[in-house]
């Protein structure tokens, strides 16, 4: 199982439109090993899991070899069946949700290490992850800072709690933080300026598939 | 056999596009007259057309049948259950808009492992319009919008289907696709961003599909239905499956039932446990919607059995 680096800094590019389109996308990324691949909620729950084993294959291909897969699971309850599945379909780490029950995110993280996965923690609309992060029995691999798409369009005022990255990492020396709701280049740079060892993108890549290439060039240029 | 004798049969459509050609070569005001003449006869008769429909969507049935038969992941005997269509439900069928009424208690069947066993389930449950199929959370994570449209096929004609996508964001996005693949209602997380829900709502009645906003370790419902621009149509309360293993304490609240009744205008559902004691004491609650599932210790004949129960003895 591949796992990611304490050192390094990621991309991770989530794909949400249809399959035939993000096979082409993949084939336009430059081949680094620095960007996660993600399976986005929407393609999940409009493909299954053979949504996963595809784009899984498609970056096999493109790298030359395994490559980083992201199931964006959002699981909310029955953490165990769902890490199953998505272990068995191919990915890399699956995303529980911080709002869901303690018991949930526990049995989560102990049925990822069980699968050989990352587990990741989405924080969204969670006020102070630290409360969350003190219930678990467990650390998460990852834990993601999130604000949601449609939070952002409605409501401008809410901001990613980029000043909560030092505490965590300061308290919880091993776990790495994601960043996901930035969009722009200027974006990735403060998240990553504040810390974040992986930036999430999807918007401008859903936006303009035909620019794949040119985008993912110009974000790995942030990423060091 | 019927599709073929119908062939050779007087066909009155047939007639009826004859004479209005011969109505435009005479005079083209007379066609028109002619076609306003059967808009308004079909307005006051539609029985008339609903005998048409009828034959035809036993027709598209029957192919789906046959789909099914030939597909191995699905049991052969499911394909015997569909039901024969009335001209009663015909219009709900074609227009998709079967919606709960207020007045009536529903059960609510979720059907979260395989698509074998959901199927196995149907074909043992009462076709009832009380009972409602729900293609639950990991069977829509497994298999995608198929797991709904599969349910949907396998159901009996008109059945009414949740789609328990647990929406959290993007609910635009995933309001379109459950509607799309055939579902009656969906759900969203009441711990989601108000946003997501307000959305989510919009977005239902856009597609005239119920909205159902779930409660899952929400503390107080009645602070998050506060919050929103418009109602949803169902309210669901329930404990998760993990948090109930393992933690026994936590109990489904059901006080807080009236409390939501008595506030808002909206239908609640309980999950009810797994036998008909249990779901009688959601009802007695004052509950619209009784959530089963099937444990994996148990056969589905029992869950069918639970549903027979609740029909008739819960009206």
């Amino acid at each position: 199982m591949i796992m990611l680096n304490q050192r390094s800094k990621y991309l991770q590019i989530a794909f949400n439109r249809s399959l035939d389109e993000v096979k082409g996308m993949i084939a336009t990324l430059p081949a680094s090993e620095k960007i996660i691949i993600e399976a986005g909620t929407p393609l999940i729950k409009r493909y299954g899991k053979k949504g996963i084993t595809a784009l899984k294959d498609w970056w096999e291909e493109k790298l030359q070899k395994p490559g980083y897969i992201v199931a964006d699971l959002k699981c909310m309850d029955r953490g165990a069946r769902e890490v199953e599945t998505v272990a068995e379909a191919g990915a890399s780490a699956a995303t529980c949700l911080g709002l869901a029950p303690i018991e949930t995110i526990n049995e989560f993280i102990r049925e990822c290490e069980k699968a050989g996965i990352d587990s990741m923690v989405d924080m969204m609309n969670v006020e102070f992850p630290f409360e969350i992060l003190q219930k678990l029995k467990k650390l998460p691999a990852v834990v993601v800072l999130h604000r949601g798409v449609d939070e952002n369009e409605k409501n401008r005022e809410k901001q990613i709690p980029l000043d909560q990255i030092h505490r965590i990492k300061g308290t919880y020396g091993k776990v790495l933080i994601s960043v996901a709701g930035g969009e722009t280049t200027r974006d990735v740079v403060r998240t990553f300026f504040n810390d974040s060892d992986i930036a999430v993108i999807w918007r401008s890549f859903y936006e303009a598939p035909e620019n794949t290439a040119q985008l993912a060039q110009d974000f790995l240029k942030l990423v060091k | 056999m019927q599709i073929q004798n119908n062939k050779n049969k007087f066909n009155p459509f047939s007639l009826v596009i004859i004479v209005l050609f011969i109505a435009f070569s005479i005079n083209p005001i007379l066609g028109g007259v002619l076609i306003v003449a059967i808009i308004f006869f079909l307005v006051k008769n539609p029985k008339s057309l609903t005998t048409y429909f009828s034959n035809y969507l036993q027709m598209t049935s029957k192919l789906q049948n046959t789909l099914t038969e030939n597909n191995p992941d699905i049991p052969k005997e499911l394909s015997t259950n569909a039901q024969p269509i009335t001209p009663a439900n015909i219009f709900n069928v074609l227009s998709k808009k079967v919606r709960l009424e207020k007045r009536k208690k529903y059960l609510h069947v979720a059907l979260n492992s395989t698509l074998e066993e959901a199927g196995e389930i149907i074909s043992q449950l009462p076709a009832s319009d009380r009972i409602l199929i729900e293609a639950g959370t990991p069977l829509i994570k497994i298999y995608g919008t198929e797991a709904i449209s599969r349910i949907k096929t396998l159901a009996p004609a008109g059945a009414y289907i949740v789609a328990d996508n647990k929406c959290t964001d993007l609910a635009a996005r995933e309001v379109k696709m459950m509607a799309n693949a055939g579902a009656n209602a969906s759900t969203c997380l009441g711990v989601a961003p108000i946003e997501t829900i307000d959305s989510f709502i919009e977005e239902c009645q856009k597609f005239n599909i119920d909205s159902m906003i779930d409660m899952m370790n929400v503390e107080n419902a009645l602070s998050v239905l506060k919050k929103l621009k418009k109602l949803p149509d169902v309210v669901m309360l329930h404990r998760g499956v993990d948090e109930t293993e393992l933690s026994t304490e936590k109990q489904i609240p059901f006080y807080q039932i009236k409390q939501i009744k008595g506030n808002y205008d909206v239908l609640v559902a309980v999950a009810g446990g797994d036998t008909i004691r249990e779901a009688q004491r959601a009802i007695f609650n004052d509950a619209d919607i009784v959530v089963v599932w099937k444990n994996f210790y148990q056969s589905s004949a029992e869950t069918a059995k639970l549903a027979e129960s609740f029909l008739q003895e819960i009206k």
